[in-house]
C-alpha cells in the first residue's frame, strides 16, 4: 500500500524510513564494510602531555610477521604533505592581526602536544597484529613542562606551546559597543557579577569513529568510507590541500553513522593517514577507535571560563551586559575550533531580552589537551548559559524573583524585526508569548502541591526556567538532485548528512508532499560525493533550514517543468496549468494529468515542448540561505535535591520552543529531547578532567558519566508556531541544538533555587552530589 | 584453536574460533552478523547485547567458547522477513531510536526484559535499562516505546 | 589481548588438575571484570580455566540458620531467589544493584569477593552479614578475608566453593552509586543479629571495612541516632575525581542512618 503524505510534507509525523534496517541489525556503520584484501590499521598515540621526539625506533614492529606498513612523522615530513588548516570564521585579532595557526600535521613531527596525538600508524593483517606491534614501537620522549588549563596557560611563565603564539594566546574577540555597555553600567543601579564554567564535555557517540580507504591503481582514485558528518568540505580540506591529490580522485562516503553531535564534523588524523596508507600498500585499510581513544582523541567541546556583569536598576530592568571569555582550543586549531569562544559564544549574548548596552569579549588560548571544535551548539549553549544564570544569581542578590525579571525586560513582538545588539538579525518570534506558554505548560499552580511532597520526602524542591535566543549556523548552501527512474523509483540526494536526525524520511516526506507521490518511492541518498556535487554536511542545526529548502526549491521547479509538459500536452500557455495534489490541471477545463504521467511523458521528445529536453523533470537545484534563522524558546525543569548528600533528580521538565514551522513533530521532538538529555549530562554527570600535566583523568565510560536511563526524566515538548520564518522556503528555523542550550540553565537555576534557603546561589557544572553538598555546607558555615 | 557450535537465531552453525574471540567478534565476524554493534571497551555501552540461552548478556564481554552449546539470539533473528516484532515495531512508531547504533541492543534487552516481567512499569523499564546507553533520544521514546512493545507482547 | 589457553573443567577436582597442568593459569569465573583486564592487556595468563561448566559451583542452599550460595551463582539467580528474598531481602536487593541487567547475568558471587574491587557490592554484604568463605582447602571467616585493594586471604590456587551467610534479624545495604560505573562510590551494609551488629563499607576505602564505633552506638541502640558524624576518619579513604575521602566519611555516616532506618522497617 502506498502512503501519500500530507500537500507539502508538512506537519505530519511520519514514521521513519530508515528505521527498519536500524532495527532489523541491516544498518550499514563503518565497521560493518568489509573489503577484499583489506588490512587493518591501529595508531600510536602519544602518552605525553608536552615532549619532543627523540626517536621512534620501529624496527622491532616493522620485523613483526604480518606488519606492513609503519608510519611516523619523519615519513610525513619526506612526503612533504600540507597540514590540515582551520575553517575558523573568525581569523583576526582584535587589532586586525592574523589568528596564530600552528601547522597540524595528521601526526606528531618532532614534539607531541597532547595525551592521545598520532605518533604512529601501524598498518597490518589483523587487529591483533597490530596491537602486538604497538607495543614494540620504541619512541624516546623529551619530557618538557605542560599546561592544561586555559586561565593556566595565558599567565606570564606558562609553558609556550608554539612560538608562534606569546602566552599561548591564539585569537582574542570583541563583540558590541564597549562604550554603550560602560555607559549603562553607570547608569544602573547594580552591577551583579558571576564567574561562570562551561565545562569541558565530549559528544560520545555511541558508535567510535572510523575510516576505511581503499586506492584503484588503475585509476589513480581514492575512495574513502568516513564516519563523519562533513562529507564534501572534508574531502576537499584532505584532497586538495592536505594530501595534494586533487579532490575529484577522492570518493567520500559517509555510511550510516552512529551519532556525532558535531564531535565528527571536523577533518581528522587518521582518515588522512589511512588515504596515505591504502596508495603505499596498494590495499584497502581500516581503522576503528575503540572508546578509550575516542575519549582522547575525538574533539571535545565548551570548556570556557567566563566573567558575567549585569547591570539593571532597582526595577528590575536590564541595563547593560558584559562577557568576558577565555576559551580552550587544545593544543591545536580545531577545523573550527577558534570560532566557539569567539564568534559562537558572542552572537546570541544577551538572548531574548533587550540591553542599552552589551559586550562581549574572548581570549583563546592553546593548552596541551586535545583540541576543541564543534559540540551540539558550539557557542550558544556557552552564550545561553551565562545569561540566564547571571539573570537567577541577579535575582537572589537583589531580592527579586527571576520570573517577574524575565517577564520585564523580554523583547516584545512589536519591536521585531530587530537587528540585535551582537548583530543578529532578529526577523520574527513572539518570546514573552513562548514564556508564558512555557510556565503554564508547567503547572505552576501545582507547582506548591508538588514542593510539599517532596518536602514530606525530606528533600528540596526547585523551580528554573531558561528564556534561550539561538541561532543557526553551518554551510549557507546545499543541493538536492531529483532523478526518476525507469522503475518507477525516485532517487534524492541530499548534500546535508544526517547521522540520526532522520532526513532519510523528512526529505522524502517534503519530497513527496510535494510533488503528490508515495513516500515509499523515493530512494535516498546523502553523503556521497559522487551523489551530489557540494553538500554542507550536518552542523548548526541547518538540515531542514537550508537541505529541506533545497528540496523544496527543486521539487517547485521540477512542478514547473511538468507545468510545461502538461500545457505541451493540452494546447495551452503553461502558466495556464495549475498543480495541486499530485495532478496538473487546467482551472474550468477536463484537462488534467498526474505527476506520474508527466514524469512517464519526460523521456520522449513528442511529448515536450520545443524548450525541454528529455529527462527534464530530473532537476538539481542548489539553494542558498541569506541570513540565519533564530529558533528561541523556554525551558523549565523542576529537580529534587537530597541536602544531606547533595544528590539531583531532574523531577519535571517542560520545553515550549518556537522553530518555526515544525515539519515533523515526532523528529522535532526526538531532538529536542536528546538536546536536552546532553544538556542535563552537562549540567549534572558529564566532566572531561585533565591533570595539571596534561594526563586525560577520565579516559573511559568508567569516569566519564554519561546519563542513562533513569538520569532523565520525562518531558513535556510544546511549539510556538505562529512565527515561520521567511528566511528559507520552509519558514523553519533549526531545531537540532536548541534542547542542549536551554537545559543547562534551567537545570542548575532549578537547583539553585532549591538550594536558596541555604543561601546558595551559584554551583558550578557539573553539579556532582559532593559539589551540592559542599556548596550547602559552605554557605551555612557562611551564614 | 576450539570448534563451537551453536544455535544463532535458530540456525545451528559449527565455528572454529580463537580462545580470545570475544562472543560479539564472533557474531560480528565469522557470522557477519553486523547488527551487533561494539561501542565501548569497558562493557558500560550495551550495543552489543545478544541473548544466550534466554539471557541477556554484553557480547563483548563474553568469550565465544563459553557460549559452546547455546542457544543465541541477534537483533537480525527477532523479525520475520518484513514483519517488525512488536518491539522493533514499537521502537518505531515512538520514535525509539535516532542514528540507530545502540538500538539492536536496546530492542534485544527489551524484549527479553518484557519476557520475563511482562508488567513492567515505567521504573522497572528504566532501571532494567542501566546497561544500555543512548546518546540521542534522551531515553523518552524508549521507555514508550517499551510500554507499548509489552503490551503488545502480553497480546 | 594476548594469545592464551582455556580449560573447562566439569568438576572441582578437575579445576586443581587443570591448574596445576597450567603454567600460568587465572580462574574464569563470569568474566565481567576480567574480561575487560585482559582486552586491555593488563593481564597476561597462560590459561583460562574456566569454573562455569563445574556444576558443583552453582546453586543456592538454605539450612535452618543460613543461607549458603555457591561461588558461580550469579547475582541475577540470587536476586531472584525466593529463599534469598525471603531469608535475607537485603542480600537479593544488594545482588539486584550490581552493575546492570546483563552483567548480572553473567558476574557471580565468587569472582566478586575473589576480585575484591574496593567499589564492588558483594565485599559488604560478606562482611557485613558476617559470612563465612568456604573454599578448596579452607573456611575463612569474613575478617579474614578481605586483605586489602583487590587482594584477599586466598593462597595461589585455592578456589571458593561457596559463601555462608548467616541469616540477621534484620540487615539493609544503601548504596550511593558512583554516576559514571553504577559501582559503589559508598555502600554501606548494616546487619543486626541478637545482641550483634556489624557494619560494612564498601567503595569509600581501598577494601571494604567494618566500623567498631557505629557498630558499638548500634548495639546499644539500633536507631539512626545512634550513629553520629565523625565515627569515621577521612584520613584513609579514597580521594578521586567522583568524591574526595572527606565526602566520602560524610556519606557513610548518612547510608548508615538511612540502612539502620530500612532495616528497622
Amino acid at each position: 500500500m502506498s502512503t501519500f503524505v500530507a500537500r507539502n510534507g508538512i506537519g505530519e509525523s511520519q514514521r521513519r524510513l530508515e528505521d527498519f534496517r536500524f532495527l532489523t541489525g541491516h544498518g550499514q556503520y563503518i565497521d560493518d564494510i568489509n573489503l577484499e584484501n583489506q588490512t587493518y590499521a591501529m595508531v600510536l598515540r602519544s602518552p605525553e602531555a608536552h615532549a619532543d621526539i627523540k626517536s621512534i625506533d620501529v624496527s622491532e614492529a616493522q620485523a613483526l610477521d604480518g606488519v606492513l606498513l609503519i608510519v611516523t612523522g619523519e615519513d610525513w615530513k619526506a612526503a612533504g604533505y600540507d597540514p590540515i588548516p582551520t575553517k575558523s570564521g573568525v581569523r583576526k585579532f582584535k587589532d586586525g592581526s592574523d589568528l596564530k595557526e600552528p601547522p597540524h600535521h595528521p601526526i606528531a613531527i618532532d614534539r607531541v602536544r597532547y595525551v592521545g596525538q598520532p605518533v604512529a600508524l601501524v598498518v597490518a593483517e589483523s587487529l591483533d597484529i597490530c596491537r602486538d606491534a604497538l607495543e614494540l614501537i620504541d619512541v624516546d620522549y623529551d619530557s618538557l613542562p605542560a599546561v592544561s588549563h586555559q586561565s593556566a596557560a595565558i599567565k606570564d611563565g606558562a609553558p609556550q606551546i608554539w612560538d608562534i603564539a606569546p602566552n599561548n594566546i591564539c585569537l582574542d574577540f570583541e563583540l558590541g559597543d564597549e562604550e554603550a555597555q560602560k555607559k549603562a553600567f553607570e547608569a544602573a543601579d547594580h552591577v551583579i557579577t558571576l564567574e561562570l564554567v562551561n565545562n569541558r564535555v565530549t559528544a560520545a557517540p555511541i558508535e567510535p569513529r572510523g575510516a576505511l580507504a581503499d586506492y584503484d591503481a588503475a585509476t589513480g582514485k581514492y575512495t574513502l568510507w568516513n564516519s563523519s558528518q562533513n562529507i564534501h568540505a572534508n574531502r576537499d580540506t584532505m584532497a586538495d590541500t592536505v594530501l595534494k591529490i586533487g579532490k575529484d580522485n577522492l570518493h567520500h562516503i559517509a555510511p550510516d553513522v552512529g551519532g556525532g553531535f558535531g564531535a565528527k564534523n571536523g577533518v581528522y588524523q587518521e582518515p588522512i593517514l589511512i588515504l596515505h596508507a591504502t596508495k603505499q600498500l596498494g590495499r584497502p585499510v581500516k581503522w576503528i577507535n575503540d572508546r578509550a581513544e575516542s575519549f582522547l582523541s575525538d574533539t571535545h567541546g565548551r570548556d570556557q571560563v567566563s566573567k558575567v556583569q549585569l547591570a539593571l536598576d532597582n526595577d528590575g530592568t536590564f541595563r547593560g551586559l558584559r562577557t568576558e571569555t577565555v576559551g580552550n582550543l587544545g593544543a591545536f586549531c580545531g577545523t573550527v575550533g577558534p570560532f566557539t569562544p569567539t564568534g559562537g559564544s558572542s552572537r546570541t549574548q544577551g538572548g531574548p531580552f533587550r540591553f542599552d548596552g552589551i559586550y562581549y569579549t574572548a581570549i583563546a588560548p592553546f593548552t596541551n589537551t586535545c583540541p576543541l571544535d564543534p559540540y551540539r551548539g558550539a557557542g550558544r549553549p556557552e552564550g545561553s548559559y551565562q545569561m540566564d544564570r547571571i539573570i537567577d544569581y541577579a535575582a537572589a542578590k537583589l531580592g527579586m524573583d527571576p520570573i517577574e525579571l524575565r517577564r520585564k525586560n523580554l523583547i516584545p513582538e512589536s519591536a521585531l524585526p530587530m537587528k540585535s545588539p551582537m548583530g543578529l538579525d532578529i526577523d520574527c518570534g513572539n518570546f514573552p508569548e513562548v514564556f508564558e506558554r512555557t510556565l503554564q505548560l508547567s503547572d505552576r499552580e501545582g507547582y506548591a502541591k508538588r514542593k510539599e511532597a517532596t518536602e514530606t520526602k525530606g528533600l528540596k524542591r526547585g523551580f528554573g526556567v531558561c528564556m534561550y535566543l539561538e541561532c543557526t549556523g553551518g554551510g549557507p548552501k546545499e543541493e538536492a538532485t531529483v532523478k526518476f527512474r525507469d522503475d518507477g523509483k525516485v532517487d534524492l540526494s541530499v548534500g546535508s548528512s544526517s547521522t540520526g536526525m532522520g532526513h532519510e524520511t523528512v526529505f522524502a516526506q517534503l519530497l513527496a508532499g510535494h510533488l503528490g507521490l508515495p513516500i515509499e518511492d523515493i530512494s535516498f541518498h546523502q553523503a556521497d560525493t559522487d551523489a551530489t556535487s557540494l553538500g554542507g554536511g550536518h552542523g548548526g542545526s541547518r538540515g531542514l533550514e537550508v537541505g529541506g529548502s533545497a528540496v523544496t526549491q527543486t521539487s517547485r521547479e521540477i512542478i514547473e517543468v511538468g507545468k510545461k509538459i502538461a500545457a505541451h500536452r493540452f494546447d495551452v500557455d503553461a502558466d495556464r496549468v495549475a498543480f495541486e495534489d499530485g495532478r496538473f490541471h487546467v482551472p474550468d477545463t477536463n484537462h488534467t494529468m498526474t505527476i506520474r504521467d508527466a514524469i512517464d511523458a519526460q523521456n520522449d521528445p513528442e511529448n515536450l515542448p520545443d524548450d525541454l529536453e528529455p529527462g527534464c523533470m530530473n532537476v538539481s537545484s542548489v539553494f542558498e540561505r541569506g541570513v540565519i534563522s533564530i529558533p528561541n524558546g523556554g525551558h523549565a525543569c523542576e529537580v529534587e535535591v537530597d541536602a544531606d548528600t547533595g544528590s539531583i533528580k531532574v523531577d519535571g521538565y517542560w520545553v515550549v520552543d518556537d522553530f518555526g514551522t515544525i515539519v515533523n513533530k515526532m523528529l522535532a521532538d526526538g531532538q529536542v529531547m536528546g538536546g536536552i538529555a546532553q544538556g542535563i549530562g552537562q549540567a549534572l554527570l558529564e566532566n572531561i578532567v585533565y591533570d595539571e600535566s596534561g594526563q586525560l583523568v577520565t579516559g573511559s565510560l568508567m569516569d566519564y558519566a554519561l546519563p542513562r536511563a533513569d538520569d532523565i526524566p520525562n518531558m513535556v515538548i510544546g511549539y510556538y508556531e505562529d512565527a515561520p520564518t521567511q528566511k528559507n522556503l520552509l519558514g523553519v528555523k533549526g531545531a537540532g541544538e536548541a534542547g542542549c542550550v536551554g537545559a543547562p540553565p534551567a537545570v542548575v537555576n532549578a537547583v539553585c533555587d532549591a538550594l536558596k534557603e541555604f543561601g546558595v546561589h551559584h554551583i558550578d557544572m557539573p553539579l556532582t552530589p559532593e559539589r551540592v553538598w559542599r556548596a550547602i555546607q559552605d554557605a551555612k558555615s557562611n551564614n | 584453536m576450539p570448534a563451537i557450535t551453536v544455535r544463532v537465531n535458530g540456525l545451528e552453525v559449527t565455528k572454529e574460533v580463537e580462545a580470545r574471540t570475544l562472543l560479539s567478534t564472533f557474531i560480528r565476524e565469522q557470522l557477519k552478523l553486523t547488527g551487533t554493534h561494539v561501542g565501548c571497551d569497558t562493557s558500560q555501552c550495551g550495543a552489543c547485547v545478544v541473548t544466550v540461552n534466554g539471557m541477556t548478556v554484553k557480547s563483548c564481554a563474553t568469550f565465544a567458547w563459553e557460549a559452546d552449546g547455546a542457544e543465541i539470539g541477534t537483533i537480525e533473528g527477532l523479525s520475520e522477513g518484513d514483519d517488525l516484532h512488536p518491539m522493533q515495531a514499537a521502537f518505531r512508531e515512538h520514535h525509539g531510536l535516532q542514528c540507530g547504533f545502540c538500538t539492536p541492543g536496546m530492542v534485544m534487552t527489551a524484549v527479553q526484559m518484557v519476557k520475563d516481567n511482562p508488567d513492567i512499569d515505567e521504573a522497572g523499564i528504566r532501571h532494567g535499562l542501566e546497561g544500555n546507553i543512548c546518546r540521542c533520544t534522551g531515553y523518552q521514546n524508549i521507555i514508550e516505546a517499551v510500554k507499548t512493545g509489552a503490551k503488545a507482547m502480553r497480546g | 589481548m594476548y594469545e592464551f589457553g582455556i580449560k573447562t573443567p566439569t568438576s572441582i577436582d578437575d579445576v586443581k588438575t587443570a591448574l596445576g597442568e597450567a603454567e600460568d593459569g587465572q580462574f574464569l569465573a563470569g568474566g565481567q571484570t576480567l574480561i575487560p583486564v585482559l582486552k586491555q592487556r593488563l593481564a597476561m595468563p597462560s590459561d583460562l580455566i574456566s569454573l562455569s561448566r563445574v556444576g558443583e559451583l552453582s546453586g543456592i542452599k538454605v539450612s535452618g540458620d543460613g543461607i549458603s550460595i555457591k561461588a558461580m551463582t550469579t547475582h541475577a539467580a540470587v536476586a531472584a531467589d525466593d529463599d534469598v528474598k525471603s531469608a535475607i531481602p537485603a542480600l537479593a536487593r544488594l545482588a539486584g544493584g550490581i552493575g546492570d541487567p546483563h552483567v548480572r547475568n553473567r558476574g557471580t558471587i565468587g569472582g566478586s569477593i575473589a576480585n575484591n574491587d574496593p567499589a564492588a557490592d558483594y565485599p559488604a554484604a560478606v562482611l557485613g552479614l558476617g559470612a563465612t568463605v568456604i573454599t578448596t582447602e579452607r573456611e575463612i571467616d569474613a575478617d579474614n578475608f578481605f586483605t586489602g585493594m583487590f587482594d584477599t586471604s586466598l593462597k595461589e590456587g585455592e578456589l571458593i566453593t561457596e559463601i555462608a551467610f548467616p541469616i540477621p534479624e534484620v540487615a539493609a545495604y544503601i548504596k550511593f552509586p558512583n554516576p559514571a560505573t553504577r559501582y559503589a562510590l559508598v555502600g554501606v551494609m548494616v546487619a543486626k543479629n541478637g545482641n550483634t551488629v556489624r557494619v560494612a563499607v564498601t567503595g569509600a576505602g581501598p577494601c571494604v571495612f567494618r566500623v567498631p564505633e557505629m557498630e558499638q552506638a548500634l548495639t546499644a541502640s539500633f536507631s539512626p541516632d545512634s550513629i553520629k558524624d565523625g565515627m569515621v576518619a577521612d584520613d584513609d579513604l579514597n580521594n578521586d575525581i567522583h568524591a574526595s575521602g572527606y565526602y566520602r566519611a560524610h556519606l557513610i555516616g548518612v547510608l548508615a542512618r538511612r540502612a539502620v532506618a530500612e532495616a528497622n522497617g
